[in-house]
């Protein structure tokens, strides 16, 4: 086989391993895979991964193919062989300064950018719900008056019921000690703190019902405190909102 | 018969401890080893004893995967599960790969530099004893530090906030029992044996080389050992404190992270990454100096960019200072500072990346044999290459918002430990085990060790990843059966024992190696540093004649001249600095005087903590002043022996 066919080769075989790495993460199926986005932010966020994934498997396949040329053509072929002794090169050390320097501004931009978009706070149409975490379970309260009963207490519900297509502000609150709410397939994942209130938005583009679940360590009860995102058209919403607000 | 008995009165303390000093000085039988100062007696103890906690962590790991193995597993229940994650994680850190370093530390530091010893033998011989006896405070917590009941009832005893603790969570609103308070006094006495090693390097590393070896002249281990010295001397003040913080709430009701009181949980987490991030280097650090000496004398050809390397290393010490709040992302610190320590994260990645192109370089063109401990050498740029560059992805935040506290996180932070600071330390026990025994370790069992472990780390490992970006978070002690992820948790607990079993071999290598009749010889690899120049095993006195040193790599340029066209001609007769001797009293060498005392200080700490667990227990609380007394007596004896007798 000749160099180019190798190379050929090689290239084919990098382009099918990395297709069916992205294809397969999103086929593995599975209610919390990230790779199976169903709202804006979490689509971003896988965005933004396979953006740097790719050019960090590039890396990682020459430096393993390199190492693997390295010891074959290197190789030693008598005991008493001896190489030239090379002790540096300051031009191949200012370019592999330099070069890493440049992909990394390429990796800094929407690294900033993103952090910028969804880290703003939750616009003012948006559906405002305070999760309340303890151990070991979420309690939601809709905090907008329009779902305030006569006393002005908010509604509240054991999972989180939300309209699709339409923003939704969490505030988080902690009960006791320090959790993590995530709902996988909407969003990335923001402390529950004793004694802060961390604030973060999110929608569901599509309806459905995503799991989410504690993702900070919080006792003997971490593995079980689980709850659901269900996420219904507009109307269904309202619906169930007047039900919640008639029953007692 | 009466004579006997008046000669057989009882001795005093004095003339006790010159008895032990005396018999210690024989280098035979319990006392020398107890009252050692030897560099590389109290190097190989911390070796022994970092794998027998190595043995003990493992054990712990096999557990948590047997009971991840299969969906809704009851293997063991929740509670005990939370323990061993955070047994095995402080284990495999602070007892495990930290004092395995330390052990390079000692074994070898004085060697390449041409020293009799390090600085302080005693204090070091306290570093050994203090990092014991914490050690075994802290894992003394499976007996009893469970509120339900001791381990004889069944009830696991570790303490069980994690290995990073987070407050509140640790407080003993939420962990009674008295886990915690071992956890917090062991990681204490670790610190103050760390630092006092850290302290003993810096002085060695800058007064005691030889003559002629200036800075740029020590090998590179050297380097890296000055480095993660300083590292640990500014980094264990920082946990040091906020131990003391968690102590005080815990033990005296303070109120520094109790929320009810005004406290501030993230206080903890600050403090703690603040420890930590340094801390990962402290741990990965001297695995690239052992695999920075490693390559050139498998390759023969001298370092590649050895300043680049040198200067690439105090540069990641530098910027670990300023990048803690990465592990905080999720904490809500804001846009602002998210962005900040995004970007901060991703320039490390720039003197990661020069190290790995110049180890490249070193090989590039060179004469590469392929011997155990030059695969372990591969095995770790490849392993920390993935390493890196997931940290890399771990560094955009707003897709870390995904991957934090998920399975991808433990993959990532064991390609770093494991595939790298493991696959390092390894490299280094396969290479310099004939220095140090004599024996050559087996290169087949070797090469069996080496594909195993590699294999089984990426079948344990790499199916991690996917876990989380599958959404499995870690710390979970069991998952339901529709997630998707049994197959590849599956496949991890399968690797997780195909590494066992590669360790297995290794300890089997020992045996059969240690018990072959075959010689190594001083010099079995055709080293470049010092160490080579000297008999395997080195004596008591290591040289001789203290060598005068005039390059980079000096054994290696007595070996071989550079012909006109660089390549290395063979000197005839060279390799040597003079001839063995078999003892170092004919040469007018004085090596200090073993001592028992630094032993016997190093126990107070430990009762002490003792102490103040148990300080509502009227019959356990005076064991406070008990601890102080022993400490105070070891250390005033200490300063009153004389260092030579």
């Amino acid at each position: 086989m000749n160099v180019r066919r190798v190379r050929q080769l090689a290239g084919v075989a990098i382009a099918v391993a990395f297709a069916a790495l992205l294809a397969g993460c999103g086929a593995f199926g599975g209610d919390q895979n990230t790779f199976n986005p169903g709202g804006d932010v979490a689509e971003r966020q896988r965005d933004l991964f396979i953006l740097v994934l790719i050019p960090a498997t590039v890396i990682l396949i020459l430096v393993s193919a390199a190492i693997l040329y390295i010891v074959v053509r290197f190789r030693r072929r008598s005991d008493d062989e001896m190489p030239v002794q090379v002790h540096g090169n300051m031009r191949l050390e200012i370019a592999w300064t330099i070069a890493p320097l440049i992909l990394l501004a390429f990796i800094a931009v929407p690294t900033v950018d993103g952090i910028f978009d969804l880290g703003r706070d939750a616009r003012d149409d948006a559906l405002h719900v305070r999760v309340v975490a303890f151990q070991w379970d979420w309690r939601f309260e809709y905090l907008d008056p329009e779902y305030a009963d006569a006393d002005g207490n908010p509604m509240t519900a054991e999972e989180l019921f939300i309209p699709v297509d339409r923003e939704v502000g969490i505030e988080l609150s902690s009960l006791d000690v320090i959790h993590s709410f995530w709902v996988p397939k909407l969003a990335g994942k923001l402390d529950v703190i004793p004694g802060r209130t961390n604030r973060m938005w999110f929608n569901a583009t599509e309806a459905g019902v995503y799991p989410g679940q504690c993702a900070e360590f919080c006792g003997i009860g971490h593995a079980g405190m689980k709850f659901d995102v269900i996420a219904v058209e507009p109307a269904e919403f309202d619906a169930w909102a007047l039900e919640q607000l008639a029953s007692p | 018969m009466t004579g006997a008995v008046i000669e057989q009165r009882t001795p005093t303390i004095g003339e006790a401890l010159r008895r032990i000093r005396q018999e210690a000085a024989t280098y035979n039988g319990v006392w020398s080893w107890l009252a050692t100062v030897d560099h590389k007696r109290i190097g190989l103890m911390y070796g022994a004893t970092a794998f027998v906690f190595f043995l003990i962590g493992g054990v712990e790991a096999l557990i948590i995967r047997l009971q991840l193995a299969r969906p809704e597993s009851s293997f063991v229940d929740a509670d005990a599960y939370n323990r061993l994650f955070t047994m095995h994680g402080t284990t495999m850190i602070f007892l495990v790969i930290m004092p395995l370093a330390v052990a390079f530390f000692n074994l070898l530091v004085p060697l390449m530099i041409g020293a009799r010893d390090v600085a302080f033998p005693r204090l070091n011989a306290f570093s050994y004893w203090l990092f014991l006896s914490g050690g075994l405070l802290m894992t003394a917590s499976f007996f009893t530090g469970n509120p339900g009941g001791s381990i004889f009832d069944g009830k696991l005893g570790a303490p069980d906030g994690g290995w990073f603790g987070y407050a509140p969570l640790t407080l003993n609103q939420f962990s009674a029992g008295t886990g915690i308070d071992y956890w917090a006094f062991g990681l204490l006495i670790l610190g103050i044996a760390s630092m006092a090693g850290g302290f003993n390097f810096v002085v060695t590393i800058i007064n005691m080389r030889a003559p002629g070896m200036t800075m740029f002249k020590m090998p590179l281990f050297v380097w890296m050992t000055l480095v993660t010295s300083f590292l640990i001397i500014f980094a264990m003040p920082v946990i040091t404190v906020a131990l003391f913080q968690l102590l005080f709430d815990r033990l005296f009701g303070g109120v520094f992270f109790s929320v009810a009181a005004g406290g501030t949980p993230l206080l903890w987490q600050h403090m703690f990454w603040l420890f930590g991030h340094p801390e990962v280097y402290i741990l990965i650090l001297p695995a690239m100096g052992i695999v920075s000496e490693i390559l050139p004398t498998f390759s023969r050809k001298p370092l590649f960019g050895y300043p680049f390397i040198v200067f690439s290393g105090i540069a990641i010490a530098f910027m670990s200072w300023g990048v803690w709040a990465h592990h905080m992302y999720t904490t809500g610190l804001g846009t602002t500072a998210n962005a900040a320590f995004g970007i901060s994260t991703i320039l490390i990645a720039v003197p990661t990346g020069i190290k790995i192109f110049n180890w490249l370089g070193t090989m590039w063109g060179g004469s590469i044999r392929i011997n155990t401990p030059m695969l372990f050498a591969l095995g770790f740029i490849a392993m920390f290459t993935i390493g890196g560059l997931t940290g890399m992805l771990h560094s955009m935040v707003p897709s870390d918002f995904q991957q934090q506290d998920t399975y991808f996180v433990v993959a990532h932070l064991h390609q770093v430990l494991i595939g790298g600071a493991l696959f390092g330390l390894f490299g280094g026990i396969y290479y310099w085990f004939p220095k140090f025994s004599g024996k050559l370790l087996n290169e087949k069992w070797g090469q069996l060790h080496f594909w195993t472990m590699f294999i089984g780390f990426n079948v344990t490992f790499q199916p991690m990843m996917i876990l989380g970006l599958l959404g499995m978070p870690r710390r979970i002690s069991s998952y339901s059966d529709g997630m998707g992820w049994g197959l590849w948790n599956m496949m991890a607990t399968a690797g997780a024992f195909l590494i066992a079993f590669s360790i297995v071999v290794f300890m089997v290598n020992v045996v059969i190696s240690l018990r072959s009749k075959e010689k190594a010889g001083a010099d079995p690899w055709d080293g470049r540093t010092l160490e080579w120049a000297i008999p395997s095993p080195p004596p008591a006195y290591n040289f001789a004649e203290i060598p005068q040193v005039k390059a980079l790599d000096d054994f290696w340029h007595t070996k071989y001249v550079e012909s006109e066209t660089g390549v290395p001609v063979p000197v005839v007769a060279g390799g040597a600095y003079g001839d063995d001797h078999d003892s170092g009293e004919g040469l007018g060498i004085h090596l200090p005087s073993p001592s028992i005392l630094p032993l016997i200080a190093a126990l107070g700490p430990a009762i002490m903590a003792a102490g103040f667990i148990y300080y509502d227990n009227p019959w356990l609380l005076p064991l406070i002043p008990v601890g102080v007394v022993i400490t105070l007596v070891g250390v005033f004896g200490w300063a009153l022996e004389p260092a030579t007798e």
